[in-house]
């Protein structure tokens, strides 16, 4: 703690320019006051007490020590079985972002869900090199290696079938665990899916569908979200793509300074807590962010990177994830044929509409398009 | 009957496209007409712009340092905390952080800022204030002149992640050729600004800064130095900012001499020579050399611009968020620029553990130039400079469009990142006097190899003096 405050203390900030507001990245003048805040009146041992509300473990799988946080219902009602429920957060987030949501689904009579009685007990793990989770050493370490490890992580607590959920890079992993092994996989649930390129005929697709959208399938909702096609996708991607970029190429340059400056850490984490919660948050200087969130939980994510000095393997993970020609790899021509539930959150970086998604899960038993939300929805709604 | 009238079909439809394709490349060329960009005027300082005339004195300038400042970066380099490699990386994965550790005892423990300090102000310094900005540059007059000769003005700017500095070891070569075997016939003096943003050149206060900006404020630097007309030279950023400056003033720029010429705008005869170029080098103008650093064109062109640009893309969209922690880590921000210092010197050396910086550099000058970004705060508003010229897109402003007609040289380096062959250079630079293959080296070509910049720079001048070429526009 005396470490971190030191460095806050000697933060050096480079004013922004006039008018920027978060266009050109997280305004430093909105920092300053967030870094007050965590200078001043942020908690952190208070925090690590929530942290530690739910049992945590560890256990050495392949390895490398993997840390996970089990829940089970304190109360089941009569005649019902417990479903394990898997849930793998993404990047730039951590085990934390379900915090919220696990009560609603351990729990669900106590907070007004009771449809179906369905009660879950929830693991969610660190991907190896996030958090908790120890960081391999060797290259290569990808989404399927990642997917086989939480597949022997399960099995070694003792389950035979399981759910699976998934956001960001927890898409991508559980995704593989179905295709992997999907006799274990009893559902998907995914709030991102990650479309692959399919060349020609989507781009025709494309094309046709700003006019004749129910020629190829696509929804009201669906051009809402997607068109200006050029602009919503190929534009925004761009602008929200330079992370993905050096960190697919060059993680080590890009985490390194983040590694030794908290300050530094913060406003590459949280830029995206803005920017991915909502794009028109881009226009207000304080980046919007605690109109969805507090203070205190954005933090907490970011100590979580800080303490286990983690950003650096957690972004070698995009390198070694995307260097390979997508094409090639099997997973992108495996199907998924596990039941699969998609929740379409409006403010999602990119909108997959249900008939692009049908090319890889081919047994899509619900989509749905969310009233509201973005990128972080367990922790966001 | 029925399979030669179809082969007869077959045939008519290939020369139909054909020909049509030739029509088009024949007739409908890249309109590039021969205007003069215009100056940009702006005002970047802070808040609004003061009804007051602007200051335009020239103040002395000399590079300082604190006791605290030392103590501050100690502690901070004291406290750095690394992440182990992965095995057998390299520099495959960005700065390699055993190494880094080493580059950081060195600078803790022998690295002498201060005795540094004295050799950055042995050149001259000073600041003028431009356009509400103070712009910081060097200027070295030469020692002595032979008599009846005149010190030929030449500007020099530097790039990103360089500076000023990259020039000190090419500036005794140009101001005092002949204790240097370079001969006396052509004696400069040189003028090496701090591109806005950059270094002791303020940063600018407002959006769109763009090189256009940058190089209609050294144009006035120039005049306000009393200079005409001179000879301008860059690479990196200062390519742009010079090649801008010819556009500007053509009338002013004697000559102008490139170490790096990319391509802009891209069209339809970009894309066939890339595909046939390398099995019909002469049909597109390609040399043997040409084709050697270019093809094949996958792993040479696209794959290597895919591998070595993610600095950019994120630098052209989120500055303020990627240079927040490199203003705050020394440490970050050597890792930041050294890895620019090692790939872009020589591709191979991504394979070497120490990334093989040290063969070509050595680490008082490179950590010299990241002190000049350390101490000035400078890094955030240097990447901005990428978004302001990068947001639009590439090949869609007005100055990427029009053509250079002012004598140009330029020196093509072997291990530079990306080759542009003369054939597409000459599109846009029209009066191209001398290009050359140089035997070696790469990106930072001033820092690295000043003896074959300096040769390079005189025979051009050489040719433009010689036939009075910038009379001939």
């Amino acid at each position: 703690l005396q470490d971190l405050h030191q460095r806050l203390d000697q933060a050096r900030f480079a004013p922004p320019l006039e008018g920027a507001a978060f266009h050109y990245g997280f305004n430093s003048i909105y920092l300053q006051k967030v870094v007050a805040y965590w200078r001043n009146e942020f908690d952190w041992r208070k925090q690590v007490e929530v942290l530690n509300k739910y049992p945590h473990f560890k256990t050495t799988i392949e390895g490398i020590d993997i840390h996970f946080i089990h829940v089970k219902p304190s109360y089941v009602p009569h005649g019902r079985a417990v479903q394990p429920l898997l849930m793998v957060h993404g990047w730039p987030g951590s085990f934390y972002e379900f915090y919220k949501i696990i009560p609603l689904l351990t729990e669900p009579a106590g907070h007004g869900l009771n449809e179906g009685d369905v009660v879950f007990e929830v693991i969610c793990p660190s991907i190896p090199g996030y958090g908790f989770s120890e960081a391999p050493r060797q290259k290569g370490f990808d989404s399927i290696a990642t997917a086989r490890i939480f597949h022997k992580l399960m099995n070694r607590l003792g389950f035979k079938e399981y759910y699976l959920q998934g956001g960001d890079w927890g898409s991508r992993i559980t995704t593989n665990m179905a295709q992997m092994l999907p006799q274990s996989v009893k559902g998907l649930h995914l709030n991102l899916v990650f479309i692959s390129r399919q060349g020609l005929r989507r781009m025709i697709s494309v094309m046709l569908g700003a006019y004749v959208p129910w020629l190829v399938g696509l929804t009201k909702e669906d051009v809402k979200r997607s068109y200006p096609f050029i602009q919503k996708n190929i534009y925004t991607l761009l602008q929200e793509s330079g992370y993905l970029h050096i960190q697919a190429t060059k993680p080590d340059t890009a985490g390194c300074g983040l590694n030794d400056s908290p300050v530094g850490l913060a406003a590459y984490i949280l830029e995206k807590f803005s920017t991915w919660t909502d794009k028109s948050f881009l226009h207000r200087d304080d980046g919007g962010l605690e109109s969805k969130y507090s203070l205190e939980e954005l933090l907490t994510n970011v100590m979580i990177y800080w303490v286990t000095s983690s950003i650096v393997s957690s972004m070698r993970y995009y390198k070694e994830n995307i260097s390979k020609d997508p094409t090639l790899s099997f997973d992108a021509r495996v199907g998924v044929h596990v039941p699969t539930g998609i929740a379409a959150f409006p403010q999602e970086i990119v909108h997959a509409p249900r008939v692009w998604a049908k090319d890889v899960y081919k047994n899509i038993i619900t989509y749905t398009y969310m009233p509201s939300g973005g990128h972080f929805a367990a922790f966001e709604e | 009957e029925f399979c030669s009238s179809l082969a007869g079909i077959m045939l008519l439809e290939v020369f139909l496209v054909l020909g049509t394709a030739i029509i088009i490349i024949i007739f409908f060329p890249s309109k590039k007409k021969e205007e003069t960009l215009p100056f940009k005027e702006g005002w970047w300082g802070k808040g609004r712009k003061p009804d007051t005339e602007e200051d335009t004195t020239v103040r002395p300038f000399k590079v300082e340092t604190t006791e605290e400042e030392l103590s501050d970066l100690f502690r901070r380099l004291d406290q750095a905390r690394f992440t182990e490699p992965l095995e057998n990386s390299c520099f495959h994965y960005g700065t390699n952080s055993v190494y880094l550790r080493k580059v950081v005892s060195y600078w803790k423990n022998q690295f002498n800022w201060k005795k540094q300090v004295e050799v950055l102000n042995k050149y001259p310094q000073f600041k003028t204030k431009i356009q509400g900005i103070d712009i910081h540059f060097v200027h070295v007059k030469p020692p002595r002149l032979p008599e009846g000769q005149s010190a030929k003005p030449l500007l020099m700017v530097h790039g990103w992640p360089g500076s000023f500095y990259e020039f000190y070891k090419i500036i005794p070569l140009l101001t005092d050729p002949a204790s240097h075997g370079l001969g006396d016939k052509h004696v400069f003096e040189v003028i090496c600004p701090s591109i806005p943003g950059y270094g002791f050149s303020e940063a600018p206060h407002k959006k769109d800064f763009n090189s256009v900006s940058a190089a209609s404020v050294f144009y006035e630097l120039m005049l306000r130095l009393g200079f005409n007309e001179f000879y301008a030279q860059g690479g990196d950023c200062g390519w742009l900012i010079c090649t801008n400056l010819a556009q500007i003033a053509p009338n002013h720029v004697k000559g102008l001499h490139l170490n790096l010429a990319l391509v802009m705008n891209v069209g339809f005869t970009h894309l066939l020579s890339v595909l046939l170029g390398r099995y019909l080098p002469g049909l597109f103008g390609f040399q043997d050399e040409d084709v050697k650093r270019m093809f094949p064109f996958l792993e040479k062109g696209l794959y290597k611009i895919l591998l070595e640009s993610g600095y950019a893309h994120i630098q052209a969209t989120k500055p303020d968020t990627v240079g927040c922690g490199l203003n705050d880590s020394p440490v970050g921000l050597a890792a930041y620029i050294l890895e620019k210092f090692s790939t872009w010197t020589d591709l191979e050396f991504r394979s070497l553990e120490d990334g093989g910086i040290e063969r070509k550099f050595n680490l008082d000058d490179l950590l010299t130039n990241i002190m000049i970004y350390w101490v000035s705060g400078c890094m955030v508003s240097s990447m901005r400079f990428y978004k302001e010229n990068l947001q639009k897109g590439i090949g869609t402003q007005k100055h990427e469009k029009l053509t250079v007609q002012v004598p140009t040289g330029i020196a093509s380096f072997p291990n530079e990142i990306m080759h542009t062959p003369q054939a597409w250079a000459q599109k846009k630079y029209t009066n191209i006097v001398s290009f050359h293959f140089m035997p070696r080296g790469g990106h930072f070509a001033a820092l690295e190899e000043p003896e074959l910049l300096a040769e390079d720079i005189m025979q051009f001048v050489e040719k433009v003096e010689k036939e009075q070429l910038w009379r001939k526009k």
